[in-house]
């Protein structure tokens, strides 16, 4: 009997203490992930320095290793502690930690985010830490992408412009000059004239290749808007005086563009439900002359499946063609200057529910440049063809060599150029409000105008609502 | 010597519930800390605003706002009406299949149910891309060359206000029967053969069987199909995620959906913990009104 209790007990025991540990390891996992500068760092002993970093480039995170025993031997003091998240769920694992009070000292974030966790007060600003040669190491355009009023609270990785990519083959039959475009860019009546001519239709009188595809579904609406937008006048959501500018009638004319485009047959009237993978499917089948949105690193894209449709390879995209990848310019609305939408991502530094201490954050810096900068700003940046945007990584050696179209290269060039820096001066809160009409209300109602549901004037008036509901009438642009 | 074995029992009855309480413990921890906390924790996070590094009390605030958001009324509309056009039609089918697979033998029967019950197996994401990949909104996708079969052009499906919540109701309809087809059959095989004896030498026919004897013992099976259906109807929140992101216009945004963009992508936290109480809220509301109306006469 007493050997019964005594099993009976010992069991109970087991699983009470099973239960234990794994709440035990949980708790354990989450001060392991936490930011290890909560505690202080200097004197007792090597600063721990954590970092969530996505898979930036195709060998980004293989290098993880080799980068962290490299900041060690430069910083024998520090560990650089690498945590690997896949892009899907990069933000989702990034935010939970954050609003568990326990985030790693950097995450990669684009700078567009960088409000949201304004907002939350979690950043850390770096400019005591910054030394003048770190800083002066980096453009000056990129840089101001991780500021916000006079906090640097991070470092751009790198800068990326987008474009629309254009099928070379398809250009020159109808007639494109796209060398010309490259350099001197478009207006929308010449490019809404240049994709009706890429139109093709087969003997039923359907369309076989579009002359414009922009991936639109769901929240890519947004890319698009925001893309066109960026050259129709807009270039942001508040004026220098901080008034909300998408009530201007320069907003009206570009969504009458907009459906222009698919009422003349150069876009599908099915254009609201294509994702970015089906319009990349979509050009490199031939089933579109242009594509967007454009990212340098898709010309590799469109090299890489060249090569295995002459391999007979049969990871080749079904039913693809050899396709030369041709970097273009957004057209321009409205009559307004070209200003290309710039895509900034970087790291930040963030700080959990204990203040980290001074001597922590100055090693968060350390290692954040030491990931934004140099060899490994070199190699990331060459793998996605862009141009390095620090000194040091523009005259740091790189792993690989790829062949480039030299015409993309001086196109990107020239967009780069006239690429605007980030507004710094736009209130914390007035950012989230207008980032609550663009979920709300320009989301929504973009993808109704896309499907031929409502109007532009119908679209015009309802993102007028709201912006005169939140911001005021006197918080608004009329025009 | 009575007295004895009463003493005896009494301390072996103590001894065995209290053995009965550490094992039960287990349980009542796990439920303390990862049902009980976080339901307690969301109402407390519901009045605040809540920030990591340190929220401020706001009172019934975050409730106020939920119930002044037009945003808010339109996403419960919008589940409700999914709700009504998936459960019911759901559980019809579920019970047409359970009927049709019964009279089979045992083999056969265990493979329709493992074919039926396949999906619930399978991930919710990858169903969703298989059924994006229906929904496509060119001549390719297959929903499209099913209709384009009898003339009708390609539809958005997913894209257009017209099609998007009806493309949501299909996939729910064609892809979730199988939990309710295996506890519609064991409902049935529990019915005793003599009620269908009896009602055979009275000349029954199979639709007198169905209404008199099949649907009247089957109804508890039904009222707990209906109730867990709503529940979980109610709770939609990853197709509607994964293949519309609520639009075209909101027009397939729901309540879980929109509790999620409150909390993760403005991070408002409190707003979301609110209009979560208040989901719960309107489920124990709806299964109560259920129970009321359907239960009066069930015997468990």
């Amino acid at each position: 009997m007493k050997k019964r209790n005594g099993s009976k007990l010992l069991l109970s025991a087991i699983m009470m203490m099973s239960l234990l540990s794994a709440c035990g390891g949980k708790a354990n996992n989450t001060a392991d992930s936490s930011n290890s500068g909560n505690t202080g760092s200097s004197g007792a002993g090597k600063d721990t320095i954590t970092a969530l970093l996505p898979p930036v480039s195709a060998n980004y995170q293989a290098r993880f290793a080799d980068m962290e025993k490299e900041f060690n031997a430069l910083h024998p003091n520090l560990t650089l502690k690498i945590e690997p998240a896949s892009w899907e769920d990069m933000t989702q694992k990034l935010d939970t930690q954050v609003n568990a009070g326990s985030p790693p000292d950097i995450a990669w974030i684009g700078a567009s985010g960088l409000s949201k966790y304004a907002a939350l007060d979690v950043l850390i600003d770096l400019n005591p830490v910054l030394s003048d040669e770190i800083k002066a190491d980096y453009d000056e355009v990129p840089m101001k992408y991780f500021q916000l009023g006079d906090a640097q609270y991070g470092l751009p990785a790198y800068m990326e412009i987008h474009t629309i990519g254009g099928n070379k083959q398809f250009l020159e039959e109808a007639g494109i000059d796209w060398k010309s475009v490259q350099q001197n860019g478009w207006t929308y009546d010449e490019f809404r004239k240049a994709i009706a001519k890429g139109v093709v239709k087969n003997d039923k009188g359907e369309t076989s290749r579009y002359g414009f595809v922009f991936a639109t579904s769901g929240v890519t609406s947004k890319d698009y808007l925001a893309i066109l937008a960026k050259t129709a006048g807009l270039p942001d959501y508040f004026d220098n005086d901080l008034k909300y500018t998408y009530t201007s009638k320069k907003f009206l004319g570009l969504l009458t563009a907009i459906r222009e485009m698919i009422d003349d047959g150069s876009m599908p009237k099915e254009l609201s439900s294509i994702d970015a993978g089906k319009r990349w499917n979509m050009f490199l089948t031939g089933q579109t002359m242009i594509t967007g949105k454009g990212l340098s690193a898709f010309e590799n894209s469109a090299r890489l499946n060249n090569e295995k449709i002459k391999a007979n390879d049969g990871s080749a995209v079904a039913d693809s063609i050899e396709v030369d990848y041709i970097s273009l310019p957004v057209p321009t609305f409205n009559g307004a200057d070209y200003i290309p939408t710039s895509i900034v991502d970087g790291y930040i530094a963030l700080r959990g529910k204990k203040e980290p201490s001074e001597e922590h954050i100055k090693n968060i810096a350390l290692a954040m440049n030491f990931l934004s900068s140099g060899s490994i700003a070199a190699n990331y940046s060459n793998e996605l063809f862009l141009t390095p945007i620090t000194e040091s990584a523009r005259k740091a050696e790189v792993l690989e060599k790829f062949p480039r179209n030299e015409d993309n290269v001086a196109a990107g060039q020239a967009m780069m150029a006239k690429a605007l820096p980030a507004r710094t001066d736009i209130p914390t809160e007035q950012a989230a409000e207008a980032l609550k009409i663009e979920t709300e209300v320009i989301i929504p109602k973009l993808q109704a105008l896309l499907a031929d549901e409502i109007t532009p004037q119908e679209m015009y008036d309802a993102v007028k609502a709201a912006a005169v509901k939140s911001f005021g009438e006197d918080g608004v642009v009329a025009d | 010597m009575n007295q004895m074995l009463t003493k005896r029992k009494k301390l072996k009855l103590e001894s065995d519930s209290g053995w009965g309480y550490a094992f039960i413990a287990v349980a009542l921890i796990a439920f303390s800390l990862f049902t009980a906390y976080p339901v307690i924790n969301a109402f407390i996070i519901s009045l605040q605003e809540y920030r990591p590094l340190g929220s401020t009390y706001v009172g019934l605030e975050n409730f106020v706002n939920s119930f002044s958001d037009e945003l808010f009324w339109k996403a419960l509309k919008n589940t409700l009406v999914y709700t009504l056009l998936t459960v019911p039609f759901n559980i019809l089918l579920s019970f047409l299949v359970a009927i049709l697979i019964m009279p089979f033998k045992k083999r056969t029967q265990t493979i329709f149910k493992a074919v039926y019950y396949l999906p619930a197996v399978a991930s919710g994401v990858s169903l969703a891309v298989v059924w994006l990949w229906i929904f496509d909104p060119l001549k390719s996708g297959i929903a499209n060359q099913v209709v384009g079969f009898f003339g009708i052009s390609n539809q958005n499906w997913l894209g257009s206000s017209a099609t998007a919540m009806f493309s949501l109701v299909l996939m729910s309809w064609l892809s979730s029967h199988g939990t309710a087809i295996i506890i519609y059959l064991a409902a049935l095989l529990s019915i005793d053969n003599s009620y269908y004896e009896a009602a055979d030498i009275d000349g029954a026919t199979f639709l007198q069987k169905l209404r008199f004897i099949v649907i009247p013992f089957l109804k508890p099976t039904t009222l707990f199909l209906l109730v867990t259906g709503a529940i979980g109807s109610f709770q939609v929140f990853q197709n509607a995620y994964l293949m519309t992101g609520g639009g075209p216009d909101h027009a397939t945004t729901m309540v879980g959906l929109l509790i999620f963009n409150n909390a993760f992508t403005y991070f408002e936290f409190g707003e979301a913990a609110a209009q979560s109480l208040l989901l719960a809220a309107v489920i124990a509301l709806i299964s109560f009104v259920q129970f009321k109306i359907l239960g009066k006469d069930i015997e468990y």
